[in-house]
């Protein structure tokens, strides 16, 4: 059966409390997820009480601070700053997100959770480990195949060609869609889950590509493509505003189109 | 643990390369449920103003019992797919799925062969 | 000290970094049957390459007449006589291949009517030898960086190029002046790595995070620098660091320069397009460190927009609204997100921030690493290449031009495998690795784990951050300059005195912050150091004391060595290559930079 209830060892226990410095003004609390793996204990929910005076707009801005200021050892992934490397994805008030282009004034409530990515194994703190996810991009074959042989400048492609593939390339890998994914939450080894999806159809709809049926044949499967229920949570959390379930939809329309 | 790349992991048995039948058989079972639903809300409503052998006057008509076959054959084969797809999602265990899958094949066929059985029954004038 | 265990791995070729160059260099090796591994400390598609926007430049001719020799024009003209020209011819001519290659591995280039790829204008791209501003910048929407890493990525997974995801570059396994490898930490288990091969190539990028406020990722802070300059090798003109004109006022966030390439333009706080008195042919499409002096310059005579005056009007808000969702799309996201902006009704707030530096680590035009030695200035270093921003070829010189860099990933990527193809021979045999090569950087690793001294990591990266910021900023004088080299010297004799919170190894956070910022503050060292003794005006070094190019005493590259321990830098210099690569073209001599 499906494993509704986390193992013990994973269960949060306890956790530390950081008041605010006196003389803080405008302060929020922010309610961390912690794992240290070192230490062989179960994780906890440290709550940190921030100035927000001191730190910038976005709950990338508060973590940032925190680790600057308040906690050293607090760990997340973070990189670009402006929503476009994928790198700081987590769970931030109930929802997936990047942490980098999410306010912290958009979070309803005073006491703000912030918890990695749902349904992923946790490296550390905020920090997913993402191997599966990267490999399922790996197995959809990301890359334009051809075997007429290459022009000697570009393959030629019209607007309109073009033009399918927006909304699409656009993905950063996020990895925010396929965690809020229910069906990718209880069949992560076998559905290939909203965003590697995407990326097949990417692949799929690109007029230069000459291996679209063999892509389709691919993904075809009970598994790896129809474990997808048109639950649009994938949609709904794209930080990117993308929509693979709409993508997902199209692969299924080709697959009909295909035998009808 | 295991040793598998995650590249095997994620790929695991390959692509069965079907699906898109078993899809779009639900797609044209829900479809054809639309009318023969409204049909049969319609029936029952008329059924119950009917005596005994009204009803069996009814259903001996062969358009009624021909609708009320398909209305029945395709709401189990409905049923049998959506819970054949519930068992797919949340049971693991390799022999309770398989007991599980075999179960919902047999509760939904029996049924539907005991009801179109009976239909088929009335309506040739066995009653 | 701990006992700390290496696991040892064997390559013919190992790349450091997976961003464009990165990517491209370690994808050609792969594809000469050369085995390869790439190590990269972030996964490849959150590498900084993917935040680059306005496009690549190669003179493909799509939007009417083009040549590479244009392009070669600009780029010597857009570098200030200081980039090297055999290396610049290179560029160039090889760039239009370059271009088919990314677009036949599938980069969904924008498209021109007939099906071909969309070019636009960018700074400093001239048609003719300076007459006229011409299109020659191929284009993804805004989003060319993330369409070439992206697939790039996807190209090298089709080539089984081995990747290190995770791994956290160390330093360089030298061996009596010969590079043999290096050394990395795993994060995901906290595991030590060992790895040897024929030859290392660093595409670790620039150290935008030397400085306060940067376009550049957090994780820019130029690790293959760093780890150069502890093997004890010099960087090259570091002291010309970009400032891109349109930074987003308060974040920083970069607004592309394609936004003025499809005709937006800058005003000040008189609503004046302050640009057509500084460039009268180019106007707004001057190049980065023009524009950059020019909005400065506004603002310090009190035509700042803004209630404190203190920045610039980009304006969009004249473009129709299908042009700026087809062609500028992030943009527009990020000004809405970073300054609460709607394009198409408001102006951006805008302001020059550290964008790119065109130091690095010095290189032929094969990409490999070269020193001065003696009298010979072009030493090759055996065993190690740079590539892509952490190396200094130097195709840009003083100043680059916009669109130049995602360019420069892919031809010297491409230069460098096509090197290490000639001249390795896969699988041959490679010397023993003694323990002494390694127990250096081992103490290294061990010291900062353990520092407890009085200053966090954070503190003394604000500090070296603001210094770089007031002190080395888009206009300098010597007296800001020599504030700023004193302040940095402090700055680095106060590592000793850091403090690492975090001892654990899996996933340290803090203590990776904490070398990074020690790689950041030998280059930035170097950087301030370096600008105090160039005593000219140079593309983006602009010196008020010293407002004029110099070409008799300073055309000619920096060299700048820091002993680590000690703090201390040791300045010389190599002559810029003024010669071509081949007889096609004769070089171009310096002249007055006019736009």
């Amino acid at each position: 059966m499906v494993q509704l209830r986390l193992p013990k060892n994973s269960v949060p226990k306890g956790g530390k409390h950081f008041p605010a410095p006196p003389g803080a003004t405008k302060v929020k609390t922010f309610k961390v997820y912690r794992y240290d793996p070192d230490s062989g204990m179960n994780p906890s929910w440290d709550t940190y009480d921030v100035d927000l005076s001191k730190c910038g707009p976005m709950v990338l801005d508060v973590l940032i601070h925190i680790k600057n200021d308040i906690d050293p050892t607090l760990t997340f992934r973070r990189s670009c700053r402006e929503g476009i490397c994928g790198s700081c994805a987590m769970n931030i008030a109930g929802r997936n997100t990047l942490a980098c282009i999410h306010g912290h004034e958009e979070c309803p409530g005073d006491k703000i959770s912030i918890s990695p990515l749902p349904h992923m194994p946790v490296v550390k703190d905020l920090v997913p480990d993402l191997t599966l996810f990267y490999a399922q991009y790996a197995s959809v074959e990301p890359w334009l195949k051809t075997e007429t042989p290459e022009p000697q400048k570009e393959w030629r492609q019209s607007p309109e060609d073009r033009e399918k593939l927006d909304g699409l390339y656009e993905c950063i890998l996020c990895a925010c869609c396929s965690t809020s994914c229910p069906s990718y939450w209880w069949n992560q080894e076998k559905y290939l889950g909203p965003a590697a999806l995407l990326h097949a159809y990417r692949w799929i709809i690109d007029s230069r590509d000459e291996a679209t049926g063999a892509r389709l044949d691919d993904v075809e499967d009970p598994f790896k493509l129809y474990r997808c229920h048109t639950i649009m949570n994938c949609a709904q959390v794209c930080p990117k505003g993308l929509n693979p379930a709409k993508a997902i939809a199209e692969i299924k329309k080709m697959l009909v189109d295909r035998v009808v | 643990m295991s040793f598998r790349t995650p590249l095997s992991t994620a790929r695991g048995l390959g692509s069965a390369k079907h699906g898109v039948g078993h899809w779009l058989s639900e797609r044209v079972a829900a479809v054809a449920l639309v009318p023969l639903v409204i049909w049969g809300a319609y029936s029952v409503i008329l059924l119950a103003q009917l005596d005994y052998y009204g009803a069996v006057e009814w259903i001996g008509n062969p358009v009624n019992a021909t609708l009320m076959i398909l209305t029945i054959a395709i709401s189990f084969m409905h049923m049998s797919a959506g819970v054949r797809v519930i068992v797919e999602d949340y049971i693991y265990g390799h022999l309770t799925k398989a007991a599980a899958l075999l179960l919902n094949l047999f509760i939904c066929g029996l049924a539907g062969a005991l009801a179109i059985m009976s239909i088929l029954k009335v309506a040739l004038g066995g009653a | 000290m701990a006992t700390y265990e290496f696991i040892d791995h064997k390559f013919d070729v190992v790349v450091v970094g997976a961003g464009g160059s990165g990517l491209r260099a370690a994808l050609g090796c792969a594809q000469a049957g050369l085995k390869t591994a790439c190590i990269t400390k972030v996964f490849p598609t959150r590498s900084h390459t993917v935040a680059a926007q306005g496009g690549i430049s190669a003179s493909l001719g799509n939007m009417g007449e083009d040549d590479w020799r244009w392009h070669m024009y600009d780029t010597v003209k857009g570098s200030d006589w200081l980039g090297d020209q055999d290396a610049i011819e290179y560029l160039c001519r090889n760039a239009p291949a370059a271009v088919y290659e990314l677009e036949h591995w599938g980069v969904p280039f924008s498209r021109t009517e007939d099906g071909k790829i969309y070019q636009r204008a960018f700074g400093g791209m001239t048609k003719n030898y300076g007459e006229a501003p011409i299109q020659r910048t191929c284009a993804a929407a805004d989003r060319t960086g993330h369409a070439m890493l992206h697939t790039m990525y996807g190209q090298s997974l089709a080539h089984q190029t081995e990747f290190f995801i995770e791994y956290f570059a160390l330093d360089l396994i030298m061996d009596e002046g010969v590079c043999r490898g290096v050394t990395a930490w795993k994060l995901d288990d906290g595991t030590l790595h060992r790895f040897q091969a024929q030859q290392v190539i660093l595409a670790t990028g620039g150290y935008g995070r030397a400085y306060f406020s940067a376009t550049s990722a957090h994780t820019c802070t130029g690790d293959g620098g760093g780890m150069a300059l502890r093997a004890g090798l010099p960087l090259q003109d570091m002291e010309f660091v970009q400032f891109h004109p349109t930074g987003i006022y308060g974040s920083g966030c970069l607004i592309t320069e394609g936004a003025r390439g499809e005709g937006g333009y800058l005003t000040n706080s008189e609503g004046e397009r302050f640009m057509e008195r500084y460039a009268p042919t180019v106007k707004d499409l001057a190049p980065r460190d023009m524009v950059s002096r020019a909005m400065t310059m506004e603002i310090r005579e009190g035509r700042g927009v803004g209630p404190k005056k203190d920045h610039i009007f980009l304006h969009l808000d004249h473009l129709d609204p299908k042009i700026l969702a087809e062609r500028l799309p992030g943009i527009s996201e990020s000004a809405k997100i970073f300054a609460g902006v709607d394009v198409t009704k408001e102006p951006i707030p805008v302001l020059p921030t550290v964008h790119y530096n065109m130091g690095g680590v010095p290189t032929n035009f094969y990409s490999e690493v070269v020193t001065k030695a003696g009298r010979d200035p072009d030493k090759v270093v055996p065993g190690l290449m740079a590539v892509g921003e952490a190396a200094c070829v130097s195709v840009h010189g003083a100043n680059r031009l916009g669109s130049n860099s995602l360019i420069d990933l892919v031809v010297f990527g491409r230069s460098a495998a096509l090197r290490c193809a000639d001249t390795i021979k896969a699988g041959a045999t490679q010397v023993e690795l003694k323990p002494h090569m390694t127990d250096g950087h081992l103490a290294r690793l061990d010291r900062f784990r353990n520092a407890s001294g009085g200053t966090s990591t954070a503190e003394l990266r604000l500090e070296m951050q603001m210094a770089m910021q007031e002190d080395a900023a888009v206009y300098r004088t010597s007296e800001a300059l020599a504030s700023g080299v004193q302040r940095m010297n402090a700055v680095s004799a106060k590592r000793p005195d850091l403090k690492v919170t975090d001892r654990s190894m899996i996933w340290n956070s803090d203590l990776m912050e904490t070398l990074e910022l020690d790689n950041l503050i030998g280059q930035a060292v170097v950087t301030v150091t370096g600008a105090h003794n160039r005593t000219e005006s140079r593309g983006a070094h602009a010196h008020e004391n010293f407002p004029d190019r110099d070409d008799k005493k300073w055309m000619k590259h920096t060299l700048a060595w820091f002993d680590d321990p000690t703090g201390k830098v040791k300045i010389d210099f190599r002559p810029v290559h003024d010669y071509t690569m081949t007889n096609d073209i004769a070089p171009f001599p310096p002249k007055a930079r006019v736009y």
